[in-house]
């Protein structure tokens, strides 16, 4: 049996036009005679999904902002209608969606349980057995009898949390909310759901978080403009999710050309061992990254420096004619320089290869991204470790070769090997 | 602000079906949320004199001094008549259905935005929001019954065993509040104009009901359309009937309206479940 069924479901929002004033709407419908119908854009929030989630999924929407994960768990949760098509759901929702609160800030966090539990279709007994352990898991003491105006904005997501953990929801619903909370909330968050699989409730669960995403689900559908793009394995979605950000930001990373005094870089591409351009490689293959540039007046002994930086840790490899006491001399006119690595232990995702020129110890092009490149590895679909997708492709960048050896893996044999993944047996 | 919501589609025992569809239009919920609807009413009434020092107090204030100042402006000055009775108890039996009209009103009208957070994260029959801000302002009514009772028994008037009919000329503002209440209620979601002119317009539905005059002074051949499209009248002449005179109410322009109050509240229901479905995306 299906817990949540989507059937051709669309919906649309009109385009951005604020707050309208009955004037608006009075002169629009005069106008309208001689506009076309349908000419104020639309923003298809969904288009056409159709989707069965049986009874005791855990089933995950990622997607970029916008995509319409959110829309999809407004309709689930009868917040707001489809345009076209129907959800039929089965069994009482729990939702927790986005964040901003239903919570009332003028009553205390007491009525608020109240007022919630009734909402929520709990008897004023039920509220009143379960009050203590709401307390106790929000973890606010006295606060209770304080307005929620006066409250942290911690201790609110925490209390509206507690109010839906203690529900036996048979759909529970997560909206990026709990991301913003600490540390360890997320934890209890992350375990209540976890606990509340377990006990074979439907979980739909909409995240950035694809390490959660990779842990808790079995299923992960990857939304793109309101449309289902895949639908599978999380591990796959994620890899192809992840794949396809990063062939983004490559692409995005156009060449242009970089002007110094005296210096026009024209050109920046990355090869291959044989010598091919290419915009990605595979775990541990060699890159050579050749850069054609020209000078306006001869120049003497330009010093180049090309290194490999992630985006976000910054700086994993640089290769220095400064301090391996190199320049090319001479130069005037058309020419180029070259440096190849020989082999990059790094795991997949996106790099950048960044670079100056020195002249006489000062800079004469500044430290800057000259391209970008992708390690790929579909390999690591057949890891074995937790979370393996989503950590090689957003971990510790690179890989050293390492063995763990501990009582009872002490043999050569029976020493546990890490190397690089990738393997183009 | 990091806060977060909880929502859940159905009180009752599970599995049950719910359909959200394009089409499917909402059946009556209510009764199977009605906890809800007073846990709402009692929230409302909490908030409104949480941080008043005098309270409720409020309530009996409004119409009182209303009362006063009408006494003294037009039954002293103006010398408007009063059907026999002191011009303020004459007042006060209008004044006590008319603060409860329009508090009622405006009060429904603001309901949505008031809580469009909750709209925005919760599910719950809508309707509910209006229709709490009715049951709210109804708290208010029983303390400025006793006041006007009151003030009936000080100059000199004697109780009657009509008094008890009471509730019949409070349903039918009650009727009318709340219908009118959802219509304003659910426009102003659009467009909030209707918070501007609705100020206007119960002044001007005040004058046009017989609240601080009698309903005598209406021309004869005028009355029973002037009663008929405006159930305040009706309410009003009934509460002056039963509690100033000691009389019957006017069993026929009870009945007339009541029938124009049943397609008042049919056109208001009808006005926000047809704008309901856009709530939660305009708020």
């Amino acid at each position: 049996m299906n817990s949540i069924e989507f059937d051709h479901v669309t919906k649309t929002y009109r385009g951005a036009e604020g707050y309208r004033s009955l004037r608006d709407d009075v002169a629009d419908r005069f106008r309208r005679r001689t506009r076309k119908p349908g000419s104020r854009s639309a923003i298809h929030a969904l288009n056409d999904v159709n989707l069965e989630v049986p009874v005791g999924q855990a089933l995950a929407l990622i997607g970029d902002n916008g995509a319409g994960k959110s829309t999809a768990l407004k309709i689930i949760s009868r917040i707001t209608y489809p345009t076209s098509g129907r959800v039929t759901v089965r069994g009482r929702v729990g939702a927790l969606i986005e964040v901003g609160t239903g919570l009332h800030q003028e009553l205390t966090g007491r009525e608020n349980v109240n007022l919630y539990g009734r909402i929520l279709g709990f008897s004023g007994r039920d509220i009143r057995r379960r009050f203590d352990e709401i307390v106790d898991f929000a973890g606010i003491g006295a606060a209770i009898d304080q307005p929620v105006k006066q409250y942290s904005s911690g201790m609110e997501l925490r209390l509206g949390f507690a109010i839906a953990a203690h529900l036996e929801p048979d759909i529970l619903i997560v909206d990026e909310a709990i991301s913003v909370g600490d540390a360890g909330f997320q934890y209890r968050c992350v375990e209540r759901m976890s606990k509340l699989v377990r006990e074979g409730r439907t979980l739909l669960f909409v995240t950035h978080n694809l390490a959660a995403v990779e842990a808790l689900c079995d299923r992960t559908i990857l939304l793109a403009s309101g449309e289902i793009k895949m639908d599978g394995e999380p591990r796959r979605v994620i890899h192809e999710y992840l794949r396809k950000v990063h062939a983004d930001v490559t692409e995005r990373a156009g060449s242009q050309v970089i002007l110094g005094p005296g210096i026009e870089i024209h050109e920046v591409t990355l090869h291959d061992s044989v010598g091919r351009s290419v915009t990605s490689i595979r775990p541990g293959d060699p890159l050579t990254v050749r850069i054609r540039f020209r000078t306006t007046a001869e120049l003497d002994s330009p010093q180049f420096s090309i290194g490999i930086s992630d985006p976000t840790l910054g700086m994993l490899t640089m290769a220095s004619m400064l301090l391996d006491g190199e320049d090319l001399g001479r130069v005037s006119g058309d020419t180029w320089v070259e440096v190849s690595f020989d082999g990059l232990p790094f795991k997949p995702r996106a790099y950048d290869v960044v670079g100056d020129v020195r002249q006489n110890f000062g800079r004469i092009v500044d430290l800057q991204r000259l391209a970008r490149f992708q390690v790929e590895d579909d390999a690591i679909l057949n890891g074995t470790g937790t979370n393996v997708v989503t950590r090689s492709m957003r971990g510790a960048p690179v890989h050293l070769p390492y063995r763990w050896r501990y009582p009872g893996r002490e043999s050569s044999e029976d020493v546990i090997v890490s190397e690089l993944i990738a393997s183009n047996e | 602000m990091s806060r977060l919501a909880v929502s859940r589609a159905r009180p009752q025992e599970a599995p049950q079906e719910t359909v959200n569809g394009a089409e499917s239009g909402r059946v009556f919920e209510l009764w199977r949320y009605r906890e809800v609807l007073f846990a709402f009413i009692v929230r409302h009434v909490k908030v409104r004199y949480k941080q008043a020092a005098i309270g409720i107090g409020w309530s009996v204030l409004q119409p009182l001094f209303a009362s006063l100042l009408f006494a003294l402006f037009l039954g002293r000055f103006a010398h408007i008549g009063s059907e026999g009775v002191p011009y303020f108890v004459f007042a006060l039996a209008g004044m006590v259905l008319w603060t409860f009209f329009a508090a009622s009103v405006s009060s429904s009208a603001e309901s949505l935005i008031r809580d469009a957070a909750m709209v925005r994260k919760v599910y719950f029959p809508r309707t509910i929001l209006p229709l709490s801000a009715v049951g709210a302002a109804l708290v208010d009514v029983p303390a400025a019954l006793l006041v006007l009772f009151g003030s009936v028994l000080i100059t000199g008037g004697r109780p009657s065993i009509y008094w008890l009919l009471v509730p019949l000329p409070l349903l039918l503002v009650m009727l009318a509040a709340t219908s009118i209440g959802m219509i304003a209620a659910a426009l102003n979601v659009y467009y909030r104009d209707v918070r501007h002119a609705l100020p206007f317009v119960l002044q001007v539905l005040l004058f046009a009901s017989p609240v601080v005059y009698s309903l005598d002074v209406v021309p004869g051949r005028w009355r029973g359309l002037y009663e008929a499209f405006n159930p305040m009248a009706a309410a009003i002449e009934d509460m002056r009937r039963l509690v100033l005179h000691g009389t019957q109410p006017d069993w026929l322009s009870n009945l007339v309206a009541l029938g124009w109050l049943a397609i008042l509240v049919v056109a208001g229901v009808t006005v926000f479940k047809a704008l309901e479905k856009d709530f939660a995306d305009r708020l």
